[in-house]
């Protein structure tokens, strides 16, 4: 009987104790873009002209700026201003939150600039509307001039804030500006903020030049010219404006990349029909052959920590990945699928390898581990090549060739990107036809 | 003592039949509540836990559209049909036919009677999404030992849940309610373990007295960025769906209720 | 009647093109083997019965017997003109990656530099650049344009 008791109690014990707390897993959830509402920024009445800037609209620019950042990540969904329910000076002061979520909004951008002095002093704010708390707010000073970057910046400082990852809107993309007949093409180098504004060309498109890239600084550029129909790598100062060949090589150098601490440049030099990889050391000038095969060796890519180089290569019998490290020890091959593989990029995380596939007459942009595991193709079409990675290593920018006709007309090369989801592929503004983009760091750390 | 133990087990089992036969008594009205029933629909899915419910649902809610759009037109029985060619139902996701389209001028009509085929589902079919759910990924073999996976989880949970007092289909209910308040923070690296477990006190209305992150100090911790992102967009989600769907019974048993919020399955799928 | 005549017309017209067209296309598709432009279209010559370029198949820096004649010629050329100094082009077409084109047509056009220097012309009168893709012939997006994209042009420097 007292066995009876002790296992009744047992027993009141257990269902007490089961309902003591319930727990309900959440698993699955609303996958569209988040939506934000960007309120324009209030210009302070005591604001004075600028030269060559409309005051009065600064606000609404900027946050036209912010607004089409964020659309294009494809993770957000900015809300259209019309529903806006206050206004400016007074939502930044303090949101009504309760209103701003009636039109579904779940977070808000506010902020108010003032000129003053030939100084820009520009503040904002990220308000969780749900949580009905501030959760960052910055205020940045410069000149007038520079509005735009401040508003990149912003973008870059709220899309950190929500997404958890640095992002990558203060940045520029260097490419080839494309014109005329694609039998006379002329091409230029053309440098130009990621949202396709304030484009400069750096070339006057007397010779034919490719494959630009940055350091990472963003003060240097390599690319290849054919200046007096030597193709040579060279090296460009973007401020200064100065170029110099890079080394003394006795024929083609081709396909430059920076090393990762841009000290270095890696490059192809093709003698008597083979093509090896190469660095030159910049300070020093010292040049190092670091592959040597009778084979084509080209595209080569450091990863971000240096110790490796990426690279295709024909040693195979077709164009595979190859990667190595930076002295050329280790070669293994990556790729083993079915068609051709170029242009390796290493993500600036270091966890992924970028390429072009090229099979069955298409040609894919795609991503894999730096093993060659996990192959993930993108996006297909006629003709695209050469994704250079965002900063912070979610966006691939890449060019791609279309034709009308079969017989070349209506032929046409523009710059595109990917979210290596393989979702959000859009075509990035540009002023002419253009290709082999390159994707700078972010201007401001 | 033989004796003693047999009567022990008889009254419990008798205790355990009634809170058995009670429980789901009394919990049974607000089933019939309309609001809820609507949203039963999508419970049922979500309750099979297939890894695709999200497309799923977005499927439904396109069918639904479509069927409001084109109520006087008459519709064949498809059930037959749509099974046949299970291939052909589009993946809801926008982005990629806006790609395809882009992609190889791919006659735009072909993409049309793909997304009306979608709609010939009937509502009560639509009850059966988690089939279709299934039917929709090509790559369903590979997910399929992963479906087997989650079912033994949600068994589990079942059983879980029924012990603590919410029916499945209260259970359910509030399920479907947060999955639709949750933003999912769409940046998150689907390969970090990210788990976050809000627990919170609740008024028999439903609203919220208080929310509180169970790993709270690891959200100001360097290098988890993500994590706190996760834990703001799950608090977000919390405080947008108040007053939550509670049962109107047994405050006791649901005061407080803790959410376990994981992305992981959603960001990989 | 009138009508009549001028439908016939119109239909011997059609009937015409067709005809034309029929064998244009059919000339084209002969025009390559296997891989290899083997047609007159686009040949220039260095001198009479000189041409002044080889084709290649693809992805390969091979040369083919027709090829090879046409170096010979070159080499033939090039020994009755001795201060005449060339340089080779190598080109491919436009199914490559830019960089590796690069590579390619300078390995093409070393193929035929050095088969003309086998044949006991000197190197030093012989440069060789490649322009990869960006000088095709033909800027048609078909397997005629890229076979015929797909070569070693010898070019007089003086």
């Amino acid at each position: 009987m007292r066995k009876a008791l002790l296992f009744f109690f047992i027993n009141i014990f257990l269902i007490n104790k089961s309902f003591a707390l319930i727990e309900v897993d959440i698993t699955r959830g609303n996958l569209d873009p988040l939506p934000i509402a960007i309120s324009p920024l209030h210009v302070d009445i005591k604001s004075e002209n600028y030269e060559g800037i409309k005051i009065k609209d600064l606000g609404e620019d900027i946050s036209k700026i912010i607004e089409d950042n964020f659309r294009a990540t494809g993770l957000f969904n900015p809300l259209k201003k019309e529903a806006f329910v206050q206004k400016p000076d007074i939502a930044h002061l303090k949101p009504r939150f309760e209103d701003w979520r009636l039109i579904k909004a779940q977070a808000l951008v506010t902020g108010k600039l003032l000129v003053l002095d030939g100084k820009l002093k520009v503040e904002f704010r990220l308000w969780d509307l749900a949580a009905a708390k501030e959760m960052t707010a910055l205020a940045f000073t410069t000149t007038p001039s520079n509005w735009r970057r401040v508003a990149h910046i912003i973008s870059d400082k709220i899309y950190e804030r929500l997404t958890g990852e640095e992002g990558y809107f203060d940045t520029r993309i260097i490419y080839v500006s494309e014109s005329g007949p694609k039998e006379q093409r002329v091409k230029k180098l053309a440098i130009m903020d990621q949202d396709g504004a304030n484009t400069k060309y750096l070339t006057l498109g007397n010779e034919l030049v490719l494959t630009p890239r940055f350091n990472p600084t963003n003060q240097m550029v390599t690319y290849m010219s054919y200046f007096r129909n030597m193709p040579r790598v060279y090296l460009l100062d973007i401020e200064t404006g100065t170029q110099e060949v890079v080394g003394n090589f006795p024929g083609m150098t081709f396909a430059p990349r920076f090393s990762p601490d841009g000290k270095k440049i890696v490059m192809s030099f093709a003698k008597d029909g083979n093509s090896d990889i190469y660095t030159m050391d910049l300070d020093t000038r010292v040049v190092e052959r670091i592959t040597d095969h009778s084979s084509i060796d080209t595209s080569p890519s450091f990863s971000p920590d240096g110790k490796f180089i990426a690279f295709n290569s024909d040693r195979s019998g077709l164009q595979q990945i190859y990667v190595m490290r930076s002295d050329g020890s280790e070669v293994k091959r990556i790729t083993f699928g079915n068609g051709i593989y170029g242009t390796p990029v290493w993500s600036p995380r270091g966890d992924l390898i970028a390429f072009t596939k090229m099979r069955k007459g298409s040609f894919y942009i795609g991503v894999m581990r730096v093993d060659g595991s996990g192959e993930r193709l993108l996006t297909e079409n006629y003709y695209q090549e050469a994704p250079s990675w965002s900063p912070n290593g979610r966006v691939l920018v890449f060019y791609r060739e279309t034709k009308s006709g079969l017989k070349g007309e209506g032929f046409s090369a523009k710059l595109w990107s990917i979210d290596i989801t393989g979702y959000n592929e859009r075509r990035l503004k540009t002023e002419t036809d253009a290709s082999d983009p390159s994707w700078s760091s972010l201007l401001t750390k | 003592m033989i004796r003693s133990l047999i009567y022990s087990i008889t009254f419990h089992s008798l205790l355990v039949l009634l809170t058995i036969l009670s429980l789901p008594f009394m919990l049974r009205e607000p089933i019939d509540l309309p609001p809820i029933v609507s949203v039963e629909l999508i419970q049922i899915t979500d309750k099979t836990s297939i890894p695709y419910a999200p497309k799923a649902r977005k499927i439904i809610e396109e069918t639904k559209k479509k069927e409001e759009e084109r109520l006087v037109s008459e519709q064949a029985p498809p059930a037959a049909k749509a099974k046949e060619k299970p291939d052909r139902i589009p993946l809801p996701n926008e982005k990629k036919e806006e790609k395809q389209i882009i992609k190889k001028k791919q006659n735009p009509e072909e993409v049309k009677p793909e997304i009306r085929q979608s709609s010939e589902f009937e509502k009560k079919e639509i009850v059966d999404t988690n089939q279709i759910a299934a039917l929709i990924d090509k790559a369903k073999e590979v997910e399929a030992v992963k479906k087997k996976e989650k079912e033994k989880i949600t068994q589990s949970s079942q059983k879980n849940s029924f012990a603590t007092g919410l029916t499945l289909s209260q259970e359910d209910a509030l399920r479907a309610q947060i999955f639709g308040c949750w933003s999912v923070p769409l940046g998150l690296p689907y390969d970090k373990d990210l788990l976050v477990r809000i627990k919170l006190q609740l008024k028999k209305d439903g609203t919220i007295i208080k929310s509180e992150i169970l790993d709270h100090q690891r959200m100001n911790t360097p290098g988890q960025k993500f994590y706190k992102v996760l834990a703001e967009s799950a608090l977000r989600a919390v405080r947008l769906c108040q007053p939550l769907k509670v049962p109107p019974t047994g405050y006791d048993k649901w005061k407080n209720l803790q959410l376990n919020f994981n992305p992981a399955e959603m960001l990989e799928g | 009647m009138m009508f009549n005549k001028n439908l016939k017309n119109i239909l011997l017209v059609i009937f015409a093109t067709l005809v034309l067209s029929a064998c244009s296309t059919a000339k084209k598709s002969g025009n390559i083997d296997g891989d290899v432009y083997t047609g007159k279209e686009t040949v220039e010559y260095l001198a009479s019965g000189v041409p002044d370029r080889v084709f290649f198949a693809t992805n390969k820096s091979s040369l083919t017997t027709a090829a090879r004649e046409t170096l010979r010629k070159q080499a033939t050329y090039l020994r009755k003109n001795k201060n005449l100094n060339v340089t080779i082009e190598g080109h491919a077409d436009e199914r490559g990656t830019r960089e590796y084109n690069l590579a390619l047509g300078e390995r093409r056009a070393n193929a035929a530099r050095d088969y003309l220097m086998t044949y006991g012309i000197s190197g030093n009168r012989i440069a060789v650049i490649s322009y990869g893709k960006e000088k095709p012939v033909n800027p048609a997006g078909t397997p005629l344009a890229w076979s015929q994209n797909r070569r070693s042009v010898t070019v007089k420097v003086n």
